[in-house]
């Protein structure tokens, strides 16, 4: 280990170098560091709200992995938001952080993009581990759902990461039933450099921040955008939708069960979706009643499942779902995915909701 | 073998740096360091008991009646040297050695362990038999045991578990049985396990308080220096509570030839733990080694000391809330789910577990005691909480300490009765 360690140090001399060049010319590392950490935004709304600022990000490579597709990128070392039951967790820019490492991974036959939490990276350079952990899921306004941490890569070079896709974990169904059983590998090689790093763009959003809204979706080459299906492109019958917590919830019945769900009579899929972007609301704890002329028709848990059609949902097998029913949702754990500046104050705190069947 | 640990170190550093080390100088350099003031094990050794695992009446005990596990560790993974079925001449070598140790060494002593061992045969050994092993005993071959790992499978014939509170002790009785040293506490060594056994592979660790801060400059571990000096783990928490370990009656082979005896699984776990300290929360800390009500209700204090004998699972309902509490508070416990494998609220396998650095690598040496390699399978299937992932609880994220922590090697092995430890046969008279 004290390859890395040693490799790490030289690179923070390296850049303590590279600071004192940067205040004398005003551009550099050191200016770099401060403005890319900007206060957090005063008076946040417990919803969805413009950051202070947005970045892009640098991609450093794809690769295949059994049935998926993984792409790995990098942007500025960032806070994110740790979510534990409804205990939140900030956690800050460690000092020897040169990049936000993200990992996302799709299927490789839909460009479904996966919300998964089993995934494990590990990053080396001349042999030696860099990193080495499981990233966490998130949810980022301009990246959707992705896994990611920070990372102190040890300078400028030739990188490997070797990203471990552990069997999805979610009941899968439709065509995905079945294709996610088993772990896979992928390699990725790439060159890092703090000169790329430092094109990646940055800018600050004083005139909207703290506004509730959010930053529009990155067009990303070769990535596919984990965005869900707007409510009127969702298969099935619509039957509604309602708001918990800043969460979008829009509610859908498919005739029978998909394929990989037991029982018989109809699906009933609710999606699940931050406002503005659509991008799913993984890793929840959703139940559902439908209640049909006073009596309870239905009451039990969804279960958060990925179909190629509908995304990632909450569904369950219901024997009917007719016009006049009241369908009540109730919430258990908030999503048990890290956050980004702008949603770590959403979705926390979601009251039941009801959508009347129409 | 030839770099020594700094003698900067503190003592108990320097003794747990020098056994991952092994060899004949680190030995010397130990002995120094320790001066252990152990007399000599008895002559007559009738009054040892039958049972090789019976430790726990030679183990000290703390303010709760907790038993203390003994500080170092070596394990060594061992080949038996000839093809076929065993000779009488190596059965009668490995005797002679095994009770050298035992005349060597007091098993305990003024409340410190001496020296401790058990001697296992894996499967792989008893495939040499034309008979299979009697169905009154439970080994199976080791196999991953959740979707998400991929152990290699330990396939050596014998293994030897050496403990002591003393680093000089462990490597002195290896560097014995391994014939390196002829001589133990003053006493000749009668014979030693060369030309029988071939080494395979060995590893080491430690347990107690200020062990794991001493050595977590490891891989795994963040460079904050987080581990507690008073933590007796490097995940920062107690464990070994009386009541979370099934008695040494609950783990013995009762029936059969090898009744007396128990099985034992050896499990090298990597760690990481630059996420658990660095970027967690002590909540979730709390939530996932213990369970959710006892980070809601600040029940664990340190590193749980203050919890006495028992981890408060069954006082909390924490096993028969696990469902609930994967839906509700989105975050289940190590210690909740395996909970939920106990036979009426008693666990069914018995933890002697430790920490190590070998490879540099922060890791947790996971061995555990049970009647049949039955009872760990299901202890570890409730602990892999398969069932409770999907929704808010994922496979390994708020899933216990999953995510913390990669299996890289599992191993099963029959540890017979002390009167059969030494090359038995598949179906003894």
């Amino acid at each position: 280990m004290t390859g890395p360690n040693t490799g790490r140090r030289a690179f923070l001399s390296a850049a303590a170098g590279a600071a004192s060049v940067g205040l004398a010319g005003c551009s550099g590392l050191f200016e770099t560091r401060s403005t890319r950490a900007p206060p957090l935004v005063e008076n946040r709304p417990d919803a969805v709200y413009v950051p202070s600022h947005v970045e892009g990000m640098q991609m450093a490579g794809t690769g295949t992995a059994g049935p998926y597709r993984v792409a790995l990128s990098y942007s500025y070392p960032h806070r994110f938001w740790l979510v534990t039951g409804t205990d939140v967790q900030r956690v800050d820019i460690e000092s020897d952080d040169t990049v936000h490492l993200m990992v996302t991974v799709w299927d490789a036959e839909t460009g479904v993009v996966l919300p998964t939490s089993s995934v494990s990276v590990e990053v080396t350079k001349d042999g030696e581990t860099a990193f080495d952990r499981p990233p966490w899921p998130m949810l980022s306004q301009n990246m959707g759902v992705h896994l990611g941490d920070n990372a102190a890569l040890p300078g400028d070079g030739a990188y490997t990461a070797t990203v471990d896709v552990d069997p999805l974990g979610t009941r899968a169904t439709g065509d995905f039933a079945g294709r996610f059983d088993d772990a896979a590998t992928a390699e990725v090689d790439f060159e890092f450099s703090q000169s790329t790093l430092e094109q990646v763009p940055f800018r600050m959003l004083d005139d909207r921040k703290g506004e509730r809204g959010a930053v529009d979706p990155m067009a990303m080459e070769m990535v596919p955008s984990s965005r869900l299906p707007a409510a009127d492109e969702l298969p099935g019958r619509l039957l509604g939708d309602a708001e918990s917590g800043d969460g979008r919830f829009v509610a859908t019945a498919l005739p029978a069960p998909p394929a990989g769900v037991d029982g018989s009579g109809a699906y009933l899929a609710v999606s699940a979706r931050t406002p503005h972007n659509r991008y799913p609301l993984p890793f929840m704890g959703v139940s559902g009643r439908v209640v049909r002329a006073g009596d309870t028709a239905f009451d039990g848990p969804l279960a958060g499942t990925l179909d190629p059609d509908l995304g990632y949902h909450y569904g369950a097998t219901v024997e009917s779902i007719d016009s006049g029913d009241v369908l009540g949702l109730e919430f258990g754990a908030p999503p048990q995915v890290a956050r980004h500046e702008g949603y770590e104050t959403a979705f926390l705190d979601l009251p039941p909701a009801s959508i009347e069947v129409g | 073998m030839n770099r020594l640990p700094s003698p900067a170190l503190s003592r108990r550093g320097f003794v747990k740096a020098a056994v991952a080390l092994g060899g004949a100088s680190a030995l010397s350099a130990c002995l120094a360091r320790e001066a252990p003031d152990l007399p000599t094990g008895p002559e007559d050794l009738s009054s040892l008991p039958d049972r090789q695992h019976a430790w726990n009446a030679a183990l000290p005990t703390d303010a709760h009646g907790n038993d203390v596990a003994p500080r170092h560790r070596v394990v060594l993974l061992l080949d038996y040297a000839r093809d076929g079925a065993p000779t009488d001449a190596d059965r009668e070598t490995t005797e002679t050695a095994l009770r050298s140790l035992e005349r060597a060494y007091p098993r305990s002593h003024d409340d410190e362990v001496g020296l401790l061992f058990t001697v296992g045969y894996s499967p792989a050994y008893f495939e040499r038999f034309d008979e299979a092993l009697p169905g009154s005993v439970d080994l199976q071959e080791p196999r991953a045991l959740a979707p998400f790992e991929e152990p290699k499978l330990d396939r050596p014939d014998a293994t030897v578990h050496l403990a002591s509170d003393y680093g000089s002790v462990v490597l002195a009785a290896e560097a014995a049985l391994l014939g390196e040293r002829d001589e133990l506490n003053g006493r000749p060594a009668d014979a030693s396990l060369d030309g029988v056994f071939e080494l395979a592979e060995r590893r080491t660790g430690f347990v107690g308080t200020g062990l794991p801060a001493d050595h977590q400059d490891v891989a795994g571990i963040p460079d904050s220096k987080p581990v507690a000096d008073d933590a007796p783990l490097f995940m920062g928490f107690k464990s070994g509570f009386r009541k979370n370990q099934a008695s040494e009656e609950r783990v013995t082979i009762q029936d059969g030839p090898f009744a007396g005896g128990t099985t034992q699984q050896l499990s090298l776990l990597r760690l990481h733990l630059e996420q658990w300290y660095d970027q967690d929360s002590r909540h979730h800390r709390v939530a996932t080694m213990f369970c959710p009500a006892h980070a809601d209700e600040g029940l664990v204090e340190g590193t749980g000391e203050n919890l006495g004998d028992a981890s408060l699972m069954e006082e909390r309902g924490c096993p028969m809330h696990t469902e609930r509490d994967a839906r509700e508070s989105g975050v289940v416990g190590h210690s909740q789910k395996s909970a939920r494998a106990r036979e009426d609220g008693s666990p069914v396998i018995l933890r002697r577990d430790f920490d190590s650095t070998d490879g540099e690598e922060a890791s947790l040496h996971f061995l555990s005691l049970q009647r049949g390699v039955g009872d760990f399978v299901a202890t570890r299937e409730a602990m892999n909480g398969t069932d409770l992932a999907g929704g808010a609880v994922g496979q390994r994220q708020n899933n216990g300490i999953l995510q913390y922590v990669t299996v890289e090697r599992r191993g099963n092995y029959l540890v017979p009765p002390r009167r059969l430890r030494s090359l038995p046969p598949a179906r003894p008279a």
